[in-house]
């Protein structure tokens, strides 16, 4: 048995550890820098990170371990129990405003939309790799939407819209990888954009006219095209006046996107604090500790999304490539392994942790540099967070198990 | 896919190239900026001391508590914990917030006055309170002997109107002090000082986070003191003799011109306008009647009644046009044409010549004498002694009076509009002549210098010299020699001034200055010298009465006090 996980260890692809150490390390060494620079005495986010780096590795070598078929076969009762799960918090109380944690009387809560994120993925991927389905007929994606949706929706009103977000995006990236009509995704997507685009009557013509001749070219028939046509139109013109049922936060957090200086004490002032922070920074950065938006508190929420700001505020551009580099690494090479794999299930696995990890990533630093509204998502193995640690640590598990050749 | 997540990638890292290496210089001064506020350091005034040292006004160190508008993150919970740990009304805050208010960035205040004990109960609620700073202010605080309100003045908060009329030339705040009036304002730019800068980190919520490596302090440059002329003890001493009338009393030294005492009362106590003066208070010594506010010794204009005889007298004597042993038979009253002039006196002083005219102050020998003289004449010696000129005293405003000439008399009244039965009331100092106290005092300075005396002033004289006048010593010697027995003789108005110090010499001269608002203003004028120290006095009390009578016992106080106290000996200056 022993030697059985020995052999399973060194047949892993132990290369992904290395991106992933990197990270951490910088990760750690930027908390190190918040936490001294600025007196805080343990238990503080640094100290509370390396306690929760215990039981994430060990998650991390446990799922390294646990054979495929047992993964497969116990998912969809995964799934049940963590959707159980995101709905506890509702019946404790309050933090921050929201329901997202559940309270053991632990001196930290634990937060289960960080698991179902991956719990959802590897759903999808059991049911997305039967090899009964008929990826082609457009019923076939219906499904793995209703998946996603169900967890999704309760998250959304807990509220997280950022958690959300993450959740809904690797279904995509999954259909596409198993062959659905690039048209099936278009009609998904096609209501999100209507909404999105009803902000500005110019970009809604643009969207209007891309969206018939998409539909025109699809070769759909006729009746189906027209209703599809309007029904999105309709939807477009409706939306702004759902509007005003929106989450004030909500809104104002898309609405800061577009001119944050409009704003700059409420939404808007974390994005002009994180540019000027990342900005002051320079190439080379202004040195470890030395960061004075960051430590005279300039820069909200430092310790978790707004990292990046505090190592391009400390450690500079650079620094900032180096890192960029080292999550493409990790993320790439997880493709590269869900291409080499011949098994359908593990495929789709991988593409999907990867697709969590890039949204992840992108979401995090477009939002740092005011490209995207705050949506208030960690930087994965950099970011203060136990809940979100042990789930990234579980996902390169994930990777190390599904990404070794198979053995059993 | 592979090519997605290079693309996503790229387009992040180049947009903190962007941001980093391209836009670096605005974010990086974006981020100072954010982090470093530069708070002005007052300077403590320059002290104001008496001639012997003594501090008139000192300052004493008070905190003020601002606000910084844009620091503020919850008004409402910032004044409720201000108001628990110190005790100040919330309503007092919120009102001061608003009468303070010029923009979100520059500190607003909320209170002054704070106490050491208030400041660390705040010290402690520092994490509550966002955009909330305290300020060492100097703060003037007075001698709790005298008040010499109008001469030391009173400071002002710098507002719009006066920046401008300043210039750009100014290094002055909105809120800052400056001197309005007096010595305050007169010597502003030596007491001012120059203001020092502070610079320190402050946090994201505004609350001090340390010094700033690299950028020096400019600590404040104290400004100067300033030693006037005035001696506390006298200047209390008058201040006493005049609590509750309307008048002025001065006294200086004929041979300096330096003012020992200026008092001009009513006056007001100075710790009023300490700081910033409440609109109550303003109100309250704006609205009173006798008119506190006004300096009555150099802008209060007074006819100057019967010691303008001296001047009739010089003019008569240098002109030859008069004789001193001629004599003149008093009825009590005067027939000039169709009206009747009547002397103070209506019983008359029977035969009297020039001595006895100026010892009694007998009217109906001017009336007589003055016909003897055209007005533009009288006009001349009058104007040697300063009637109608400013007296350039070192002091921000003053009136010049009026001395009337032929002109002014025709472009007042037109060409045949008035008679010589003017020049009769002029004889005895009524009429149209209009002289201020501070003349007065410096024309008694240069009848006991015969006109060698020097401009008066109160810090330093400031490069202006009284030309001496054109007078014989004859007529000098004559008027001072009256002036002895006005204060030496048994029916000399003067004689209750005399505190009979073996070795002191008086001269002196009353005034009943007629007006229409009641009862006479009564004037003394006097110079006393001891052991060739010599001190000059002019007491004016308003609707008070006989100067004789009213004025004189006062001019004896200051005598006795003077020439009795060591420290006369001191008066150099």
């Amino acid at each position: 048995m022993l030697r059985d996980f020995r052999k399973k260890i060194y047949k892993s692809p132990i290369s992904v550890l290395l991106p992933v150490s990197g990270l951490i390390i910088l990760g750690l060494s930027t908390l190190f820098s918040i936490t001294t620079t600025q007196g805080q005495t343990p238990p503080n986010a640094l100290s509370k990170q390396i306690i929760f780096l215990i039981p994430a590795l060990i998650l991390m070598s446990i799922i390294l371990l646990v054979p495929r078929r047992i993964i497969h076969k116990y998912i969809y009762l995964i799934y049940g129990c963590i959707t159980i799960a995101v709905t506890l918090p509702f019946f404790g109380e309050k933090i921050a405003g929201t329901y997202r944690w559940i309270n053991f009387g632990l001196p930290f809560g634990l937060q289960p939309s960080e698991i179902a994120k991956w719990v959802i993925v590897i759903a999808l991927a059991r049911y997305l790799s039967d090899q009964n389905l008929k990826i082609k007929n457009f019923n076939a994606i219906v499904v793995p939407f209703l998946i996603v949706l169900f967890p999704t929706m309760i998250v959304l009103s807990q509220p997280d819209l950022g958690t959300a977000f993450v959740m809904i995006i690797p279904v995509f990236t999954m259909l596409f990888w198993v062959g659905s009509r690039p048209i099936h995704l278009f009609l998904i997507i096609a209501p999100f954009l209507s909404v999105f685009t009803a902000f500005d009557i110019l970009v809604f013509s643009i969207w209007a006219i891309i969206m018939a001749v998409v539909i025109f070219l699809a070769r759909l028939k006729l009746w189906h095209a027209l209703s599809l046509y309007f029904s999105n139109i309709f939807l477009g013109l409706i939306f702004p006046l759902m509007w005003g049922t929106l989450r004030s936060y909500q809104q104002n957090r898309l609405l800061s996107l577009f001119n944050p200086e409009l704003d700059p004490l409420g939404a808007g002032y974390q994005i002009i604090q994180s540019k000027i922070a990342l900005g002051s920074g320079g190439f080379m950065g202004k040195g470890w500790g030395q960061g004075t938006q960051t430590h005279l508190k300039f820069l909200p929420v430092q310790e978790s999304d707004f990292i990046v700001s505090v190592i391009g505020e400390e450690l500079g551009f650079l620094t900032l490539l180096i890192m960029l580099v080292l999550f493409s690494w990790l993320i790439i090479k997880i493709i590269r392994l869900a291409l080499d794999t011949t098994d359908r299930f593990s495929s789709l696995v991988l593409v999907g942790i990867s697709t969590i990890f890039l949204t992840h990533v992108f979401v995090n630093c477009a939002m740092t540099v005011g490209m995207i509204p705050v949506k208030g998502l960690p930087l994965p193995f950099i970011s203060y967070g136990g809940s979100f640690l042990l789930s990234c640590f579980m996902m390169v598990g994930f990777v190390l198990n599904f990404g070794r050749e198979k053995l059993d | 896919m592979i090519g997605v997540v290079v693309l996503v990638h790229l387009a992040i890292a180049f947009r903190y190239f962007q941001l980093q290496v391209l836009d670096f210089d605005i974010y990086n001064q974006r981020a100072e900026s954010n982090r470093i506020r530069a708070m002005s350091i007052p300077a403590p005034r320059g002290l104001i001391l008496d001639r012997h040292g003594e501090i008139i006004v000192d300052n004493y160190p008070t905190y003020i508590l601002y606000g910084i508008g844009a620091e503020i993150i919850n008004k409402k919970h910032n004044y409720n914990v201000i108001s628990q740990t110190t005790g100040i009304d919330t309503t007092v805050l919120k009102q001061n917030y608003q009468n303070y208010y010029r923009n979100r960035f520059v500190p607003t205040r909320l209170a002054k006055d704070l106490t050491i004990n208030q400041l660390s109960r705040l010290e402690e609620e520092k994490n509550e309170l966002s955009g909330i700073i305290y300020k060492q202010f100097p703060e003037r605080v007075y001698n709790q002997k005298i008040h010499a309100s109008h001469v030391l003045g009173y400071l002002k908060e710098i507002d719009r109107q006066s920046i401008e009329k300043l210039g750009e030339d100014n290094q002055f705040e909105y809120g800052d002090l400056i001197g309005w009036s007096g010595i305050e304002k007169n010597y502003e730019s030596s007491l001012r000082g120059k203001k020092g800068v502070t610079y320190y980190q402050v946090d994201a919520f505004g609350r001090e986070a340390g010094k700033i490596f690299g950028q020096e302090n400019i600590l404040p440059y104290p400004g100067k003191n300033i030693t006037t002329t005035l001696d506390v003890s006298l200047q209390q001493l008058l201040e006493t003799e005049l609590r509750g009338r309307r008048g002025v009393g001065i006294v200086s030294r004929p041979e300096t011109g330096g003012i020992l005492a200026y008092v001009s009362a009513p006056n007001y106590n100075p710790d009023l306008f300490t700081g910033l003066i409440s609109n109550s208070d303003w109100q309250s010594v704006i609205a009173d009647t006798n008119r506190p506010l006004l300096d009555r010794v150099a802008n209060g204009l007074y006819p100057p009644a019967s010691i303008f005889k001296m001047v009739v007298a010089i003019a008569l004597l240098e002109k030859k046009l008069i004789n001193p042993q001629d004599e003149i038979f008093c009825t009590g009253s005067y027939d000039f044409y169709d009206r009747t002039f009547g002397c103070w006196n209506p019983n008359g002083h029977g035969k009297i010549n020039l001595e006895q005219a100026i010892v009694q102050s007998c009217d109906v020998y001017f009336y007589e004498v003055i016909q003897k003289i055209k007005l533009d004449e009288l006009a001349e010696v009058a104007k040697q002694f300063g009637f109608g000129l400013e007296t350039y005293i070192d002091l921000p405003s003053e009136m010049k009076g009026i001395m009337p000439t032929q002109q002014f008399m025709n472009r007042l009244y037109g060409r045949w509009g008035w008679s010589q039965g003017a020049l009769l009331n002029m004889a005895i100092g009524q009429g149209e002549i209009l002289v201020t106290p501070l003349q007065m005092a410096r024309y008694i300075n240069m009848l006991a210098t015969k006109g060698k005396t020097r401009t008066l002033h109160i810090v330093q004289n400031k490069n202006h010299n009284i030309p001496e006048p054109d007078i014989s010593n004859r007529s000098w010697n004559l008027i001072q020699k009256y002036m002895s027995k006005v204060v030496t003789t048994p029916q000399g108005t003067g004689r209750r001034s005399n505190p009979k110090i073996p070795g002191l010499k008086i001269w002196g001269k009353t005034g009943t200055a007629e007006n229409p608002h009641g009862e006479p203003h009564a004037w003394y004028i006097a110079y006393g010298e001891k052991d060739g120290e010599m001190i000059s006095v002019v007491i004016l009390l308003e609707n008070g009465g006989h100067g004789g009578e009213v004025a004189t016992p006062l001019a004896r106080n200051v005598f006795k006090h003077y020439f009795h106290s060591n420290r006369s000996k001191l008066a150099k200056n």
